[in-house]
């Protein structure tokens, strides 16, 4: 992976304030704290809510929020709603090909929306939009700039729908501090809020998909135990539920496409109107009909039940069961939903708490977070430590998932398995990484496939690949592969097959507004010293296991050039760095043929002759 | 190996014990060095979650963000380890492997495990409680089959206990060979008993959804 693409923490840069942003699928919003409490950054109009929606016009100005929604009627192909269901899909994804009437540009692995004024534009560049309209909301109310954010995903983000949000935020020219899970995000904000201790179930239904978290709040360790979810249930299903109601009254056996968006809309606001009235009265062109909390409740009773399931699971991967919880926390719009919040109550045996605003808590929640990343002056001790959501897994023979790390594993985490050949002369090995819980690789999500080759020629069943699996605090995955008797060694950083490439990001930071403001000397500065960290550290380890290799004069001037890269990390300029990295290399030269040298003939007497 | 950044000699546990710092990772460290406990027998639930609070609010990166690169990579890698020592030692499972680890046979390794010889009559045991349970399964009787799995359970705590007592032995006399290849004789049954367990967990997972 190219070094060009990593973040780090540079001290001598002021970086503003932190903030947090809930990316959502039908609204985003800023939260930061603010002498030591979070909250939500309005618009110059005050209004909070900045709707996920942005325009393209045919002049190349491109629009984001209510402005952007206004444009949807007259310009559907152009202005993109709910890009959040696109990142991290690939094109052929059947719910990329059933969402919305976009026109999508020929594209091998990326998908493009071709809109009007110019090039077509990937989800991840769509998100960057929405990112950048909230960065500068909140660069406008600190008036300074605003470089590092924490930014939310679904719990039941994989890992390439969490690698797009991560680009997404650099796109907008910002940090990505961290990716946390909405739900505990909100717990966060509820939690610290309270300065409560115990075990909280935070249950979020948004529109379109439903996410569970079980947490556990003690000292100041807030521990994520277990998540799950369902990625295709939400309020929305409640809307099509009436509406097949209405349908039945009315007899309409095949609706057009226009009548039944017409059906919807006056069904989402008959879900809304009884959120707070006990009966509402839903018309539609030549029907009018009646209904009922309590009818409403019925219908929507199957679905919501299914959320049942996803919760005693996540509890029972928890080892709790509901009467442990010392709290239940409602988040999303659908928990408005009378007879949702009836069902929790019924299901957890107790009131669920929603005194901050379920649109805004997961905002709140990722400000506090940002907070404790960058504020050291914080008084109070907290930590969060988040699980992986899906398990993480390689495919073995028959196209079966061997599962490296399980579900629910606490980040950051890292596991390895041995693999071994199978064919007489094999000096390769595929490896493809899956992330799910079914048994088939083809039940699962493909992340990547790399190949390890180099391995030694020998008989079926010899050679021993190791493969170690590392996730970062975000949830993202690297593999690396080492064969154990050679050492021979690969590594790669996990880039979905169907996302973006770096290279193709780096081009489009380079394109993007905000880059050109930054500097450009300070970029190779600070990519230069975490390379020199990189090298450093590594040449420690390889001096300690092989330095008595060296000769004394061979040591000494590694030394000295490791010292000098050393001195120059700690000056201002990343081509002096570069310089005296490029002479520590050839400095340590011996080192690395000798330790070549040593790997090859110990595999070799590893071995008696008759196995070659 | 001594501290990267004030070089006084290295200590098992993650932090440097010259100037504080996270060290760093040394092959040597144990999971009790990890987090900082004395080996023992049997370590108690809470005494584990409580030492992993203490040290991840010390040395998780998110909790080092002002520090520089090199720190805060170490951190990760602590924390990386420090999360595993958890998931290890809190199991009253995994730990009686892992005691076993340290004694020097590791049942996790695939040769290690099917060299240990487990008694015909035992695998012929197993072999039935499988074949019932497949049946169960076929006929799909929950209820049948955890109480199976509650008998299983049983003897797999008995086995565990066993394993524990003979490492309690090896432990307090380094030369007992009989009592290490004890443990390691029940600690293989414990290995089919699991996987027994996982099974059921499979169909109560089916069940649920």
């Amino acid at each position: 992976m190219s070094s060009g693409l990593l973040q780090i923490h540079d001290p001598l840069k002021p970086k503003g304030q932190a903030i947090g942003i809930d990316l959502g699928t039908t609204h985003s919003l800023v939260a930061a704290v603010i002498q030591g409490k979070p909250s939500c950054l309005p618009d110059e109009e005050g209004r909070f809510l900045l709707p996920s929606v942005v325009h393209y016009a045919a002049n190349g100005s491109v629009l984001v929020g209510e402005r952007a929604r206004a444009m949807a009627p007259e310009a559907p192909t152009d202005t993109i709603v709910s890009v959040k269901s696109f990142m991290g899909r690939s094109p052929e994804d059947p719910s990329v090909q059933r969402m919305g009437s976009y026109r999508f540009a020929p594209g091998e692995k990326v998908v493009r929306f071709d809109v009007a004024g110019g090039q077509p534009v990937t989800p991840i560049e769509v998100s960057g939009e929405i990112l950048r309209a909230l960065k500068r909301r909140a660069e406008a109310h600190f008036g300074s700039r605003v470089e590092q954010a924490v930014i939310t995903v679904p719990a039941y983000f994989d890992d390439a729908q969490r690698q797009a949000t991560k680009d997404a935020g650099r796109l907008a020219g910002m940090e990505v501090l961290r990716l946390i899970n909405e739900p505990t995000a909100a717990a966060l904000a509820y939690g610290l809020d309270k300065g409560s201790q115990g075990h909280f179930a935070v249950y979020d239904l948004g529109g379109g998909t439903f996410d569970i978290s079980i947490l556990e709040l003690v000292d100041g360790v807030f521990q994520v135990k277990s998540t799950g979810g369902d990625s295709a249930l939400g309020g929305d299903d409640f809307d099509r539920a009436i509406a097949a109601k209405v349908f039945e009254a009315t007899g309409e056996s095949a609706p057009s496409p226009a009548r039944i968006a017409e059906v919807l809309r006056a069904a989402r606001r008959a879900k809304e109107a009884l959120s707070t009235a006990d009966t509402t009265t839903l018309e539609v062109e030549g029907h009018q009909q009646t209904f009922t909390r309590e009818d409403l409740a019925a219908w929507i009773r199957p679905l919501v039940e299914r959320t049942g399931r996803v919760c005693r699971r996540a509890l029972r991967d928890a080892e709790l069961s509901a009467d442990q919880l010392d709290g239940v926390i409602l988040v999303g719009g659908s928990t408005r939903t009378p007879a949702v919040r009836d069902y929790v109550a019924e299901l957890f045996g107790r009131e669920p708490l929603g005194d901050i605003d379920p649109d805004r808590v997961v905002a709140l929640g990722a400000a506090v977070q940002a907070d404790l990343l960058t504020n050291a002056e914080r008084e109070d001790e907290v930590l969060l430590l988040d699980v992986i959501p899906l398990s993480l897994g390689l495919e073995t023979m028959g196209g079966v998932a061997e599962k490296v790390i399980p579900r629910n594993s606490t980040l950051p985490i890292a596991a390895a398995q041995v693999f071994t050949t199978f064919q007489e002369g094999q000096n390769a090995m595929d490896l493809h990484v899956v992330q799910g819980e079914r048994e088939l690789v083809k039940d699962c999500r493909s992340l990547a496939r790399f190949r390890l080759s180099g391995i030694p020629q020998l008989p079926p069943g010899a050679a021993r690949v190791e493969v170690t699996f590392s996730v970062d605090a975000d949830g993202i995955l690297s593999v690396a592969a080492q064969e154990q008797s050679t050492g021979v060694r690969q590594e790669i950083t996990v880039r979905p097959s169907h996302g973006l490439t770096d290279e193709e990001i780096e081009q489009m930071l380079l394109d993007s507004i905000d880059h050109a403001e930054d500097d450009m000397a300070a970029r190779v500065l600070a990519e230069q010293r975490v390379e020199a960290t990189r090298v450093l550290v590594d040449l420690e380890k390889q001096l300690a296991n092989f330095g008595q290799l060296l000769s004394k004069e061979e040591n000494g001037a590694v030394l000295q050039a490791a010292d000098r890269v050393r001195r120059m990390a700690d000056g201002n300029d990343g081509h002096a760095i570069k310089d005296a990295l490029q002479a520590l290399e050839h400095a340590s030269q011996p080192l690395v043929e000798r330790v070549m040298n040593e790997a090859v003939s110990s595999a070799l007497t590893g071995h008696s002759v008759e196995e070659y | 190996m001594s501290c990267w950044n004030c070089g006084a000699p290295s200590t098992p546990g993650p932090f440097c014990e010259g100037c504080g710092k996270v060290a760093v990772r040394q092959i040597t460290q144990t999971h009790f060095d990890t987090l900082g406990l004395p080996v023992s027998l049997e370590p108690a639930r809470a005494e584990v979650e409580k030492a992993y609070r203490e040290r991840s609010l010390l040395l998780h990166p998110d909790r080092l963000a002002g520090a520089e690169g090199l720190e805060r990579r170490l951190s990760a890698e602590q924390a990386t380890a420090l999360n595993e020592a958890y998931r290890v030692l809190r199991d009253p499972v995994r730990q009686v492997f892992y005691l076993l680890k340290l004694q020097g046979i590791d049942l996790e390794k695939e040769e290690g495990g099917n060299r240990q010889a487990v008694d015909p009559t035992f695998l012929e045991e197993i072999m039935e409680l499988r074949e019932a349970l497949s049946d169960l399964r076929e006929q799909g009787d929950l209820d049948a089959a955890q109480s199976l799995a509650s008998r299983v359970k049983t003897q797999q705590d008995a086995a565990l206990a066993d394993a524990r007592a003979a490492l309690g032995q090896r432990m307090k006399n380094p030369d007992d060979g009989e009592a290490l290849q004890r443990a390691a004789r029940s600690l293989a049954r414990v290995r089919y008993y699991l996987r027994f367990l996982e099974e059921v967990a499979d169909m109560e997972e089916e069940a649920m959804s």
